[in-house]
């Protein structure tokens, strides 16, 4: 072995390598996939207009599409009065701000019940979640390509487009905080306060404005004029996980308005299963490392076959058994493959632990620090039987051919 | 009776057909085959190695009749009984010359069973052989062609094989190198217990030896 040391540690590190490569796709491949489930997390329920769980999600969490309706303020604080509901959220979608979709929503509540990312909470940058009228929070990408700091003042526009004729350029709402970085569709998000929101839009009729509200006395108003007559949808959270399907069906066969419920994860899941050509992906380009891995320890054993027959030529000329020889190469692909195993099991467990803050902030990945998974396990297990087989071939080769074909 | 061969005949690819000479070889026999090239010196030694499979006459070592015994049967047989240095030496130019002589042994219990103290006999072989006690942990790589062809001596004469067979072990030595180097095999070599049949084209080694046999066919 030692006089075959450095083409034996070149492949020794080419199979590491392609193992660290194998590893890799696999960790990010699942933490992408968990951290997609858990873009939302801490919502046991989102109430919407009766639709279909993937539409809903898809307006709700990822803030694309339209709802086709609303809900009713009065449905959603009768739904909030239900024994079994912990909290309500509602949110009202529709408005953007220079390409960045407004979510009206009720401050700082959002932000103390929603979560991502299994069980991260929502924190600030900068500034903290005002409960004022104003009160406008930036996501972190928002914040970054608009150049928004707490302090800023932000017009909203009606509808998803940047048409000045639609703005509502007669209220500023003004920045309280900054998110930090969540790699959810959080940080594309602006966060406006929901009683604002409907200042905003006192004056408008069917999305036309009929009177701008600068001159409105805020402060004369009656307390119930800013209260939001409809909104899109509402995240719930429940007193007992155990009431989840009992309190969908109540809410489907709910007597007053068409709306529905969904269980996020659920529907996450289902949308990820209709983009699971992304994991199909993954999955062949893991199989083609694999394949590369394969070739890698072939190569070796073929281009190492004449130095290989001739050494256990001379060791079968002096009476070792089929079994020793086999035992030799055996013994050899099993160092290799399992330093190379270990070698890539350790750098990818450094790795995962020293890049885990940093793919968790900017890309939401949250990788675990696990050791091997069975599926990861069996891969390996490919790899070194291949290994081990393919290494049989100059020992197989030896006992083939006449012997002394080999020494002469 | 160490070694008996009957009617071997060997048929070559090229359809050249050579048969042997009869051969009978005791306890403390010193035989010489010589003859010149391409006569099939060569192959008579590898025949009687087990090297080369038989295909037509017998050949009988310490009772195991070739012809009957399997491949790997014979490999046994050979490490057993046989120490044999081949014309390419066949040693392995990564190891040292201690692991090298040791591959004598390693296969066969039998003759590691005649070495209580393994390292001690060896570089009382390869002192006998005229090597210095320095070059047991040298690579074979390291060595001169003499010096290698002493190593693959020793080799085959470590844990006293019945039979030593050597096929043109002084092919690469001068004539002074010669006569020094076959007194000293013959001088290592325990005629109590062991025979020696070697190949050679050199007319100067049949003094050393009471049997010569020419191949000439």
């Amino acid at each position: 072995m030692r006089s075959r040391a450095l083409p034996l540690a070149l492949v020794t590190f080419t199979l590491m390598a392609s193992m660290v490569l194998v590893l890799s796709i696999d960790r990010i491949q699942k933490a992408t996939e968990a951290g997609f489930s858990q873009s939302v997390s801490g919502v046991d329920l989102i109430i919407g207009p009766k639709s279909g769980s993937i539409e809903m999600v898809l307006y709700t969490v990822f803030h694309l599409g339209q709802p086709i309706n609303n809900v009713t303020m009065k449905t959603m604080n009768e739904i909030e009065s239900s024994p079994d509901i912990d909290w309500l959220v509602p949110i009202a979608l529709g408005d953007s701000h220079k390409g960045f979709r407004v979510v009206a929503t009720n401050l700082p509540d959002y932000f103390e019940h929603m979560r991502y990312g299994g069980d991260l909470p929502i924190l600030f940058a900068e500034g903290d979640a005002s409960s004022k009228i104003s009160a406008a929070i930036v996501g972190s990408t928002a914040a970054e390509k608009l150049g928004y700091k707490v302090g800023a003042e932000l017009f909203i526009t009606h509808g998803s487009g940047n048409a000045i004729e639609k703005s509502h350029d007669d209220f500023a709402f003004q920045i309280s905080g900054v998110l930090a970085q969540t790699g959810t569709p959080i940080d594309q998000a602006i966060f406006v306060n929901l009683r604002g929101y409907e200042l905003v839009h006192l004056g408008w009729q069917s999305g036309t404005k009929v009177f701008g509200v600068n001159n409105v006395n805020i402060e004369s108003l009656p307390d119930h004029a800013l209260d939001p007559k409809t909104v899109t949808a509402a995240f719930v959270g429940l007193k007992s996980k155990f009431k989840i399907f009992p309190f969908i069906r109540e809410i489907n066969k709910f007597p007053k308005e068409p709306i529905s419920a969904i269980i996020p994860g659920v529907a996450l899941a289902e949308l990820w299963s209709i983009v699971g050509l992304v994991e199909s992906a993954f999955n062949l380009l893991s199989w083609m490392i694999i394949l590369i891995c394969l070739i890698a320890i072939v190569t070796l054993t073929i281009a190492s076959l004449d130095s290989r027959k001739r050494e256990m030529t001379i060791l079968r000329a002096n009476g070792a058994s089929l079994f020793y020889l086999a035992r030799l190469v055996i013994f050899e692909s099993l160092v290799i493959g399992l330093t190379a195993v270990s070698g890539a099991v350790l750098f990818v467990t450094i790795a995962t632990f020293f890049a885990e803050h940093q793919l968790s902030s900017m890309l939401g990945i949250k990788l675990q620090t696990s050791f091997l998974s069975l599926d990861e396990l069996i891969v390996f297990g490919i790899i070194l039987g291949a290994g081990l087989l393919s290494s049989l071939i100059p020992a197989a080769f030896v006992y083939r051919r006449n012997l002394h074909q080999g020494l002469s | 009776m160490i070694l008996e061969t009957n009617r071997l005949e060997y048929l070559y690819s090229s359809g050249q057909t050579i048969r042997f000479p009869d051969l009978k070889i005791r306890v403390g026999d010193r035989v010489l085959v010589t003859g010149r090239s391409g006569c099939g010196k060569t192959t008579f030694l590898n025949l009687i190695a087990g090297v080369l499979k038989i295909q037509k006459g017998e050949i009988d070592l310490i009772g195991n009749r070739f012809s009957s015994l399997r491949p790997t049967s014979l490999d046994q047989i050979r490490a057993d009984h046989i120490g044999y240095v081949f014309q390419t030496l066949n040693l392995i130019p990564f190891l040292s010359v201690l692991e090298n002589v040791r591959l004598g042994i390693q296969f066969s219990h039998q003759r590691t069973s005649k070495v209580p103290e393994i390292e001690p006999e060896i570089s009382r072989i390869l002192s006998a052989l005229g090597l210095p006690k320095n070059i047991l942990n040298r690579q074979i790589s390291n060595l001169s062609i003499g010096q290698q062809q002493r190593v693959a001596c020793a080799r085959a004469l470590l844990g006293k094989p019945e039979l030593f067979l050597a096929d043109e072990p002084t092919s690469s030595l001068d004539p002074k190198s010669t006569t020094e180097f076959v007194q000293e095999l013959i001088n290592t070599f325990d005629p109590s217990k062991q025979a020696i049949l070697i190949v050679s084209h050199d007319p100067s080694m049949v003094p050393f030896f009471n049997t010569v046999i020419e191949l000439d066919n």
